[in-house]
């Protein structure tokens, strides 16, 4: 990971039009995720069409459009999740740190130990907290102290507090908002580069998907955060950059949050945002 | 206002609704009806052939009275009093289990051993104990080594083939060996082992392993004191390891541990102290006892033609625990195995996926298969390709295996779909492999309704006759199955063939005694599997 940038991320809001050392620093940010006319199908029907953008360490980027224009497909090619499904077909280049991922001395299992994703539903395992967050480092043969490790994953998911003295019991009798934090901590307990979220409060109820909004702000500090979202409020509060993908799987525009909510180049856009479709 | 309808009309019954619910009403008779039908034509049926095998007319009225006051009655009490309290009916739980349990493993361990040698068994046992024993403790010693896992089965088969090469040289100078010292390296030493470490893992090494030694030294003495009465000396040994001590060790943690449950440890003490003194007082008074047909000749004796009384179905007892027990060391792995790869391994599509959905297909077909076309097969792989021996252990057990592989791999298919894909997903999405998404995820919550599956397919086997007769397996044999090559017999068979004998006593009396055997041997085989079953659910 570079440490071009350690500075705290910079809240972004509709609201706070900020200028103040806003592009300079960010720019100088190095492009972690780049991806070049990316097309996905499945079977015959044609999911992603052509989508370059680049993705910037450390900044958080929302992915927004309608149901079925893409974004998730997107999201999953990026740590190769849709290998697992029979029927897609990749084509193109998705780099990661300048490597395009899809090339045939990747391996899809080192690759997934760099880009860590968290579900839309909350999918701890039936094992303990401890296991839970522990899996990670388990499958990966860390052989540091793991319980140190599990008590910092939990502490950054902001969890710590709330099941410090129950951490032997199991991760299913959690709250479904604790159930996607304990997913985050167990995202983030092997130290990956960039986490990958695919509407991760959808589930959940508006006090719990406001604690995973602030903790995602905190750990952009440390990774690079994609997250899909179908609300734009959401997307408008904690993101550095939106993406917005319309029907048809294609990347219509991409820029500064603020710029996409204030003033998007494209009226299908501005439609979408303001809520005339979608 | 004649025509005009008030709400209470709107809201009232008027007849199309009765008809409605007169038509639900008489679906619904019918349902418990048909219900009533099956369950009470069965009971029947275990009624008939209970009283036949029991034949409870011919014990004196005193003789109830006697077992309702020291058995039935202390009994009823006491789990109306366990029902109330939450911690001792779990108690209670657990010590019928770890009684029970222990008694019959401790049986069942001794019969079979007993039947095909202590001395086999302890050699081939020695053999795949140490290789793997080494693997573990190279593992312990070397940092970084990361074939452990796979390590360890392949070295147990090595020792088993090892064991197989060197049995002629090892089996002399063991055979001077007292029958007691195989039991005490078979079952004292792993159950000393156990606890040991068991204890260690709770309260430190030094008192596991003094814990350890004690259960060592308690084996030791329990032999010496029984050689000294004259006493069966083996069998002493496997019921203090596998009775006497887990129970031991289960019950003393419940009352240290549970004050509020400790009384449930009393429960199975009270069955059995009341069976005990029912049959004390019985003799004591010279109280009529029932004629019955289940006595200790019939499972402890072998089979007598002539006079009933004396008719034992020991060795097919013997027989069919072996059979059933082999068959499940063969067909469990590779059923489960093969329900693995279709449901986990095998592609959508393409040619493999069209090979492995036409697989999947005849497998759902072939557990409908008639058993008879199971003992066809049977016949012509081992009898007449392999060239084993006529209706020996091994072409028996290979037999009933195939019979329930499908039964085995679609249950186990069933279970691993039920399993739910973002479980998957996640681990997947955590980096890892599919071999450690399968094991630390997938499998651990598919052993329940895997288990579940071999318990059917566990009593369907125990149960099976034809298949045995197409192979030839004996009738009526008066020896237990010495080994895996040698002649079996089972339990089915030998019911089978006495329902033709020519006096009534035995068509109306060994029969349904044996049948009450068999019910009663399959009851057991599933309620371990239930127990296990249970203890995985709950952890998971």
């Amino acid at each position: 990971m570079s440490e071009s940038d350690t500075s705290p991320k910079i809240q972004t809001t509709i609201e706070t039009d900020d200028d103040d050392g806003r592009t300079a620093p960010l720019d100088a940010r190095d492009t972690v995720i780049e991806t070049w006319d990316l097309d996905v199908y499945y079977g015959d029907e044609h999911a992603l069409d052509g989508v370059s953008m680049e993705i910037r360490e450390h900044d958080v980027t929302a992915l927004i459009g309608p149901s079925g224009c893409g974004k998730s497909t997107f999201l999953r090619c990026i740590n190769r999740m849709n290998d697992m499904i029979d029927v897609c077909r990749v084509e193109g280049d998705v780099e990661f740190d300048g490597k395009n991922v899809y090339d045939d001395d990747v391996d899809p299992v080192a690759l997934r130990r760099k880009i860590g994703i968290v579900f839309q539903k909350p999918n701890p395992f039936p094992k303990s907290i401890r296991d839970n967050v522990a899996y990670g480092l388990k499958i990966q043969g860390y052989d540091g102290d793991i319980d140190a490790r599990v008590e910092e994953s939990l502490k950054r998911a902001a969890l710590y507090e709330e099941v410090k003295d129950q951490l032997d019991s199991s991760g299913l009798d959690l709250s479904g908002g604790q159930q996607q934090r304990l997913c985050i901590a167990r995202a983030i307990a092997p130290d990956p580069e960039v986490i990958l979220m695919d509407e991760p409060t959808s589930a959940l109820d508006p006090v719990a998907a406001s604690k995973i909004e602030d903790l995602i702000d905190d750990l952009a500090e440390e990774y690079t955060v994609i997250i899909v979202t179908h609300n734009m409020q959401q997307a408008a509060r904690i993101s550095d950059k939106t993406a917005v993908f319309l029907t048809g799987g294609r990347l219509v525009e991409y820029d500064d949050t603020t710029k996409i909510f204030e003033n998007p180049e494209h009226d299908r856009v501005e439609d979408y945002i303001t809520g005339k479709f979608g | 206002m004649a025509t005009q309808e008030t709400t209470g009309d709107q809201l009232g019954r008027d007849a199309a609704l009765r008809l409605q619910q007169l038509k639900g009403r008489l679906f619904e008779v019918a349902l418990v009806a048909a219900t009533l039908v099956g369950i009470v034509s069965l009971l029947a049926l275990f009624a008939q052939i209970g009283s036949d095998a029991f034949q409870p007319e011919s014990a004196s009225a005193t003789w109830f009275l006697v077992y309702l006051g020291t058995l039935v009655a202390p009994t009823a009490a006491f789990t109306l009093y366990a029902r109330r309290r939450p911690a001792v009916r779990e108690t209670n739980a657990l010590a019928f289990a770890a009684v029970f349990g222990g008694l019959l493993l401790s049986a069942v361990t001794y019969v079979v051993v007993e039947s095909l040698s202590p001395y086999d068994v302890f050699i081939y046992a020695a053999f795949a104990a140490v290789p793997p024993a080494v693997v573990v403790a190279y593992d312990r010693t070397t940092d970084g080594w990361a074939y452990t896992g796979p390590a360890i089965p392949a070295s147990i088969l090595v020792g088993i083939a090892a064991a197989a090469l060197l049995y002629d040289v090892v089996r002399g100078p063991i055979g001077i060996a007292a029958g007691w010292i195989m039991y005490f390296g078979l079952v004292t030493v792993p159950a000393a082992l156990l606890i040991g470490t068991l204890t260690a893992s709770r309260r430190g090494r030094r008192s596991g392993i003094v814990v350890g030694g004690l259960v060592a030294g308690g084996g030791l003495a329990v032999a010496a004191a029984s050689i000294v009465a004259g006493t069966n000396a083996s069998l002493l040994v496997v019921f203090f390891s596998l009775f006497a001590v887990p129970t031991g060790y289960v019950l003393w943690r419940s009352v240290r541990t549970d004050p509020a449950g400790r009384v449930g440890v009393a429960g199975p003490f009270v069955l059995l102290g009341g069976a005990l003194l029912g049959a004390a007082v019985v003799s004591q008074f010279g109280i009529q006892n029932p004629d019955t047909f289940l006595t200790p000749n019939l499972l402890l004796q072998s089979w007598d033609g002539l006079r009933a009384g004396n008719a034992g179905v020991y060795p097919q007892i013997v027989g069919s625990i072996v059979i059933v027990g082999f068959m499940a060391v063969l067909a469990f792995p590779v059923g489960i195995g093969a329900a693995v790869y279709l449901e986990e391994y095998a592609p959508d599509t393409g040619i493999r996926g069209r090979l492995a959905t036409l697989l999947e297909i005849n497998i759902s077909n072939l557990a409908g298969v008639p058993s008879v076309v199971y003992g066809l097969l049977g016949l012509a792989l081992f009898r007449r390709t392999l060239g084993l021996g006529t209706g020996v252990v091994i072409s028996a057990a290979g037999t009933l295996g195939l019979l329930i592989l499908p039964i085995v791999i679609v249950s186990t298919q069933e279970a691993l779909r039920s399993v739910p894909d973002a479980l998957r997903q996640g681990s997947y999405g955590m980096g890892a492999s599919r071999w450690q998404t399968l094991r630390e995820v997938v499998l651990p919550e598919a052993i329940p309704g895997t288990l579940t599956g071999t318990i059917l397919a566990l009593a369907r086997a125990i149960g099976e006759t034809a298949p045995l007769v197409i192979i030839a397996v004996a009738t009526t044999k008066y020896s237990p199955p010495s080994g895996l090559f040698g002649s079996a017999t089972a339990l089915p068979l030998q019911i089978f063939a006495a329902a033709s004998n020519a006096k009534p006593e035995f068509r109306h009396g060994v029969v349904p005694a044996a049948a009450v055997v068999l019910l009663i041997l399959m009851l057991l085989m599933n309620a371990t599997a239930i127990v296990i079953r249970n203890k995985y659910a709950r952890e998971t």
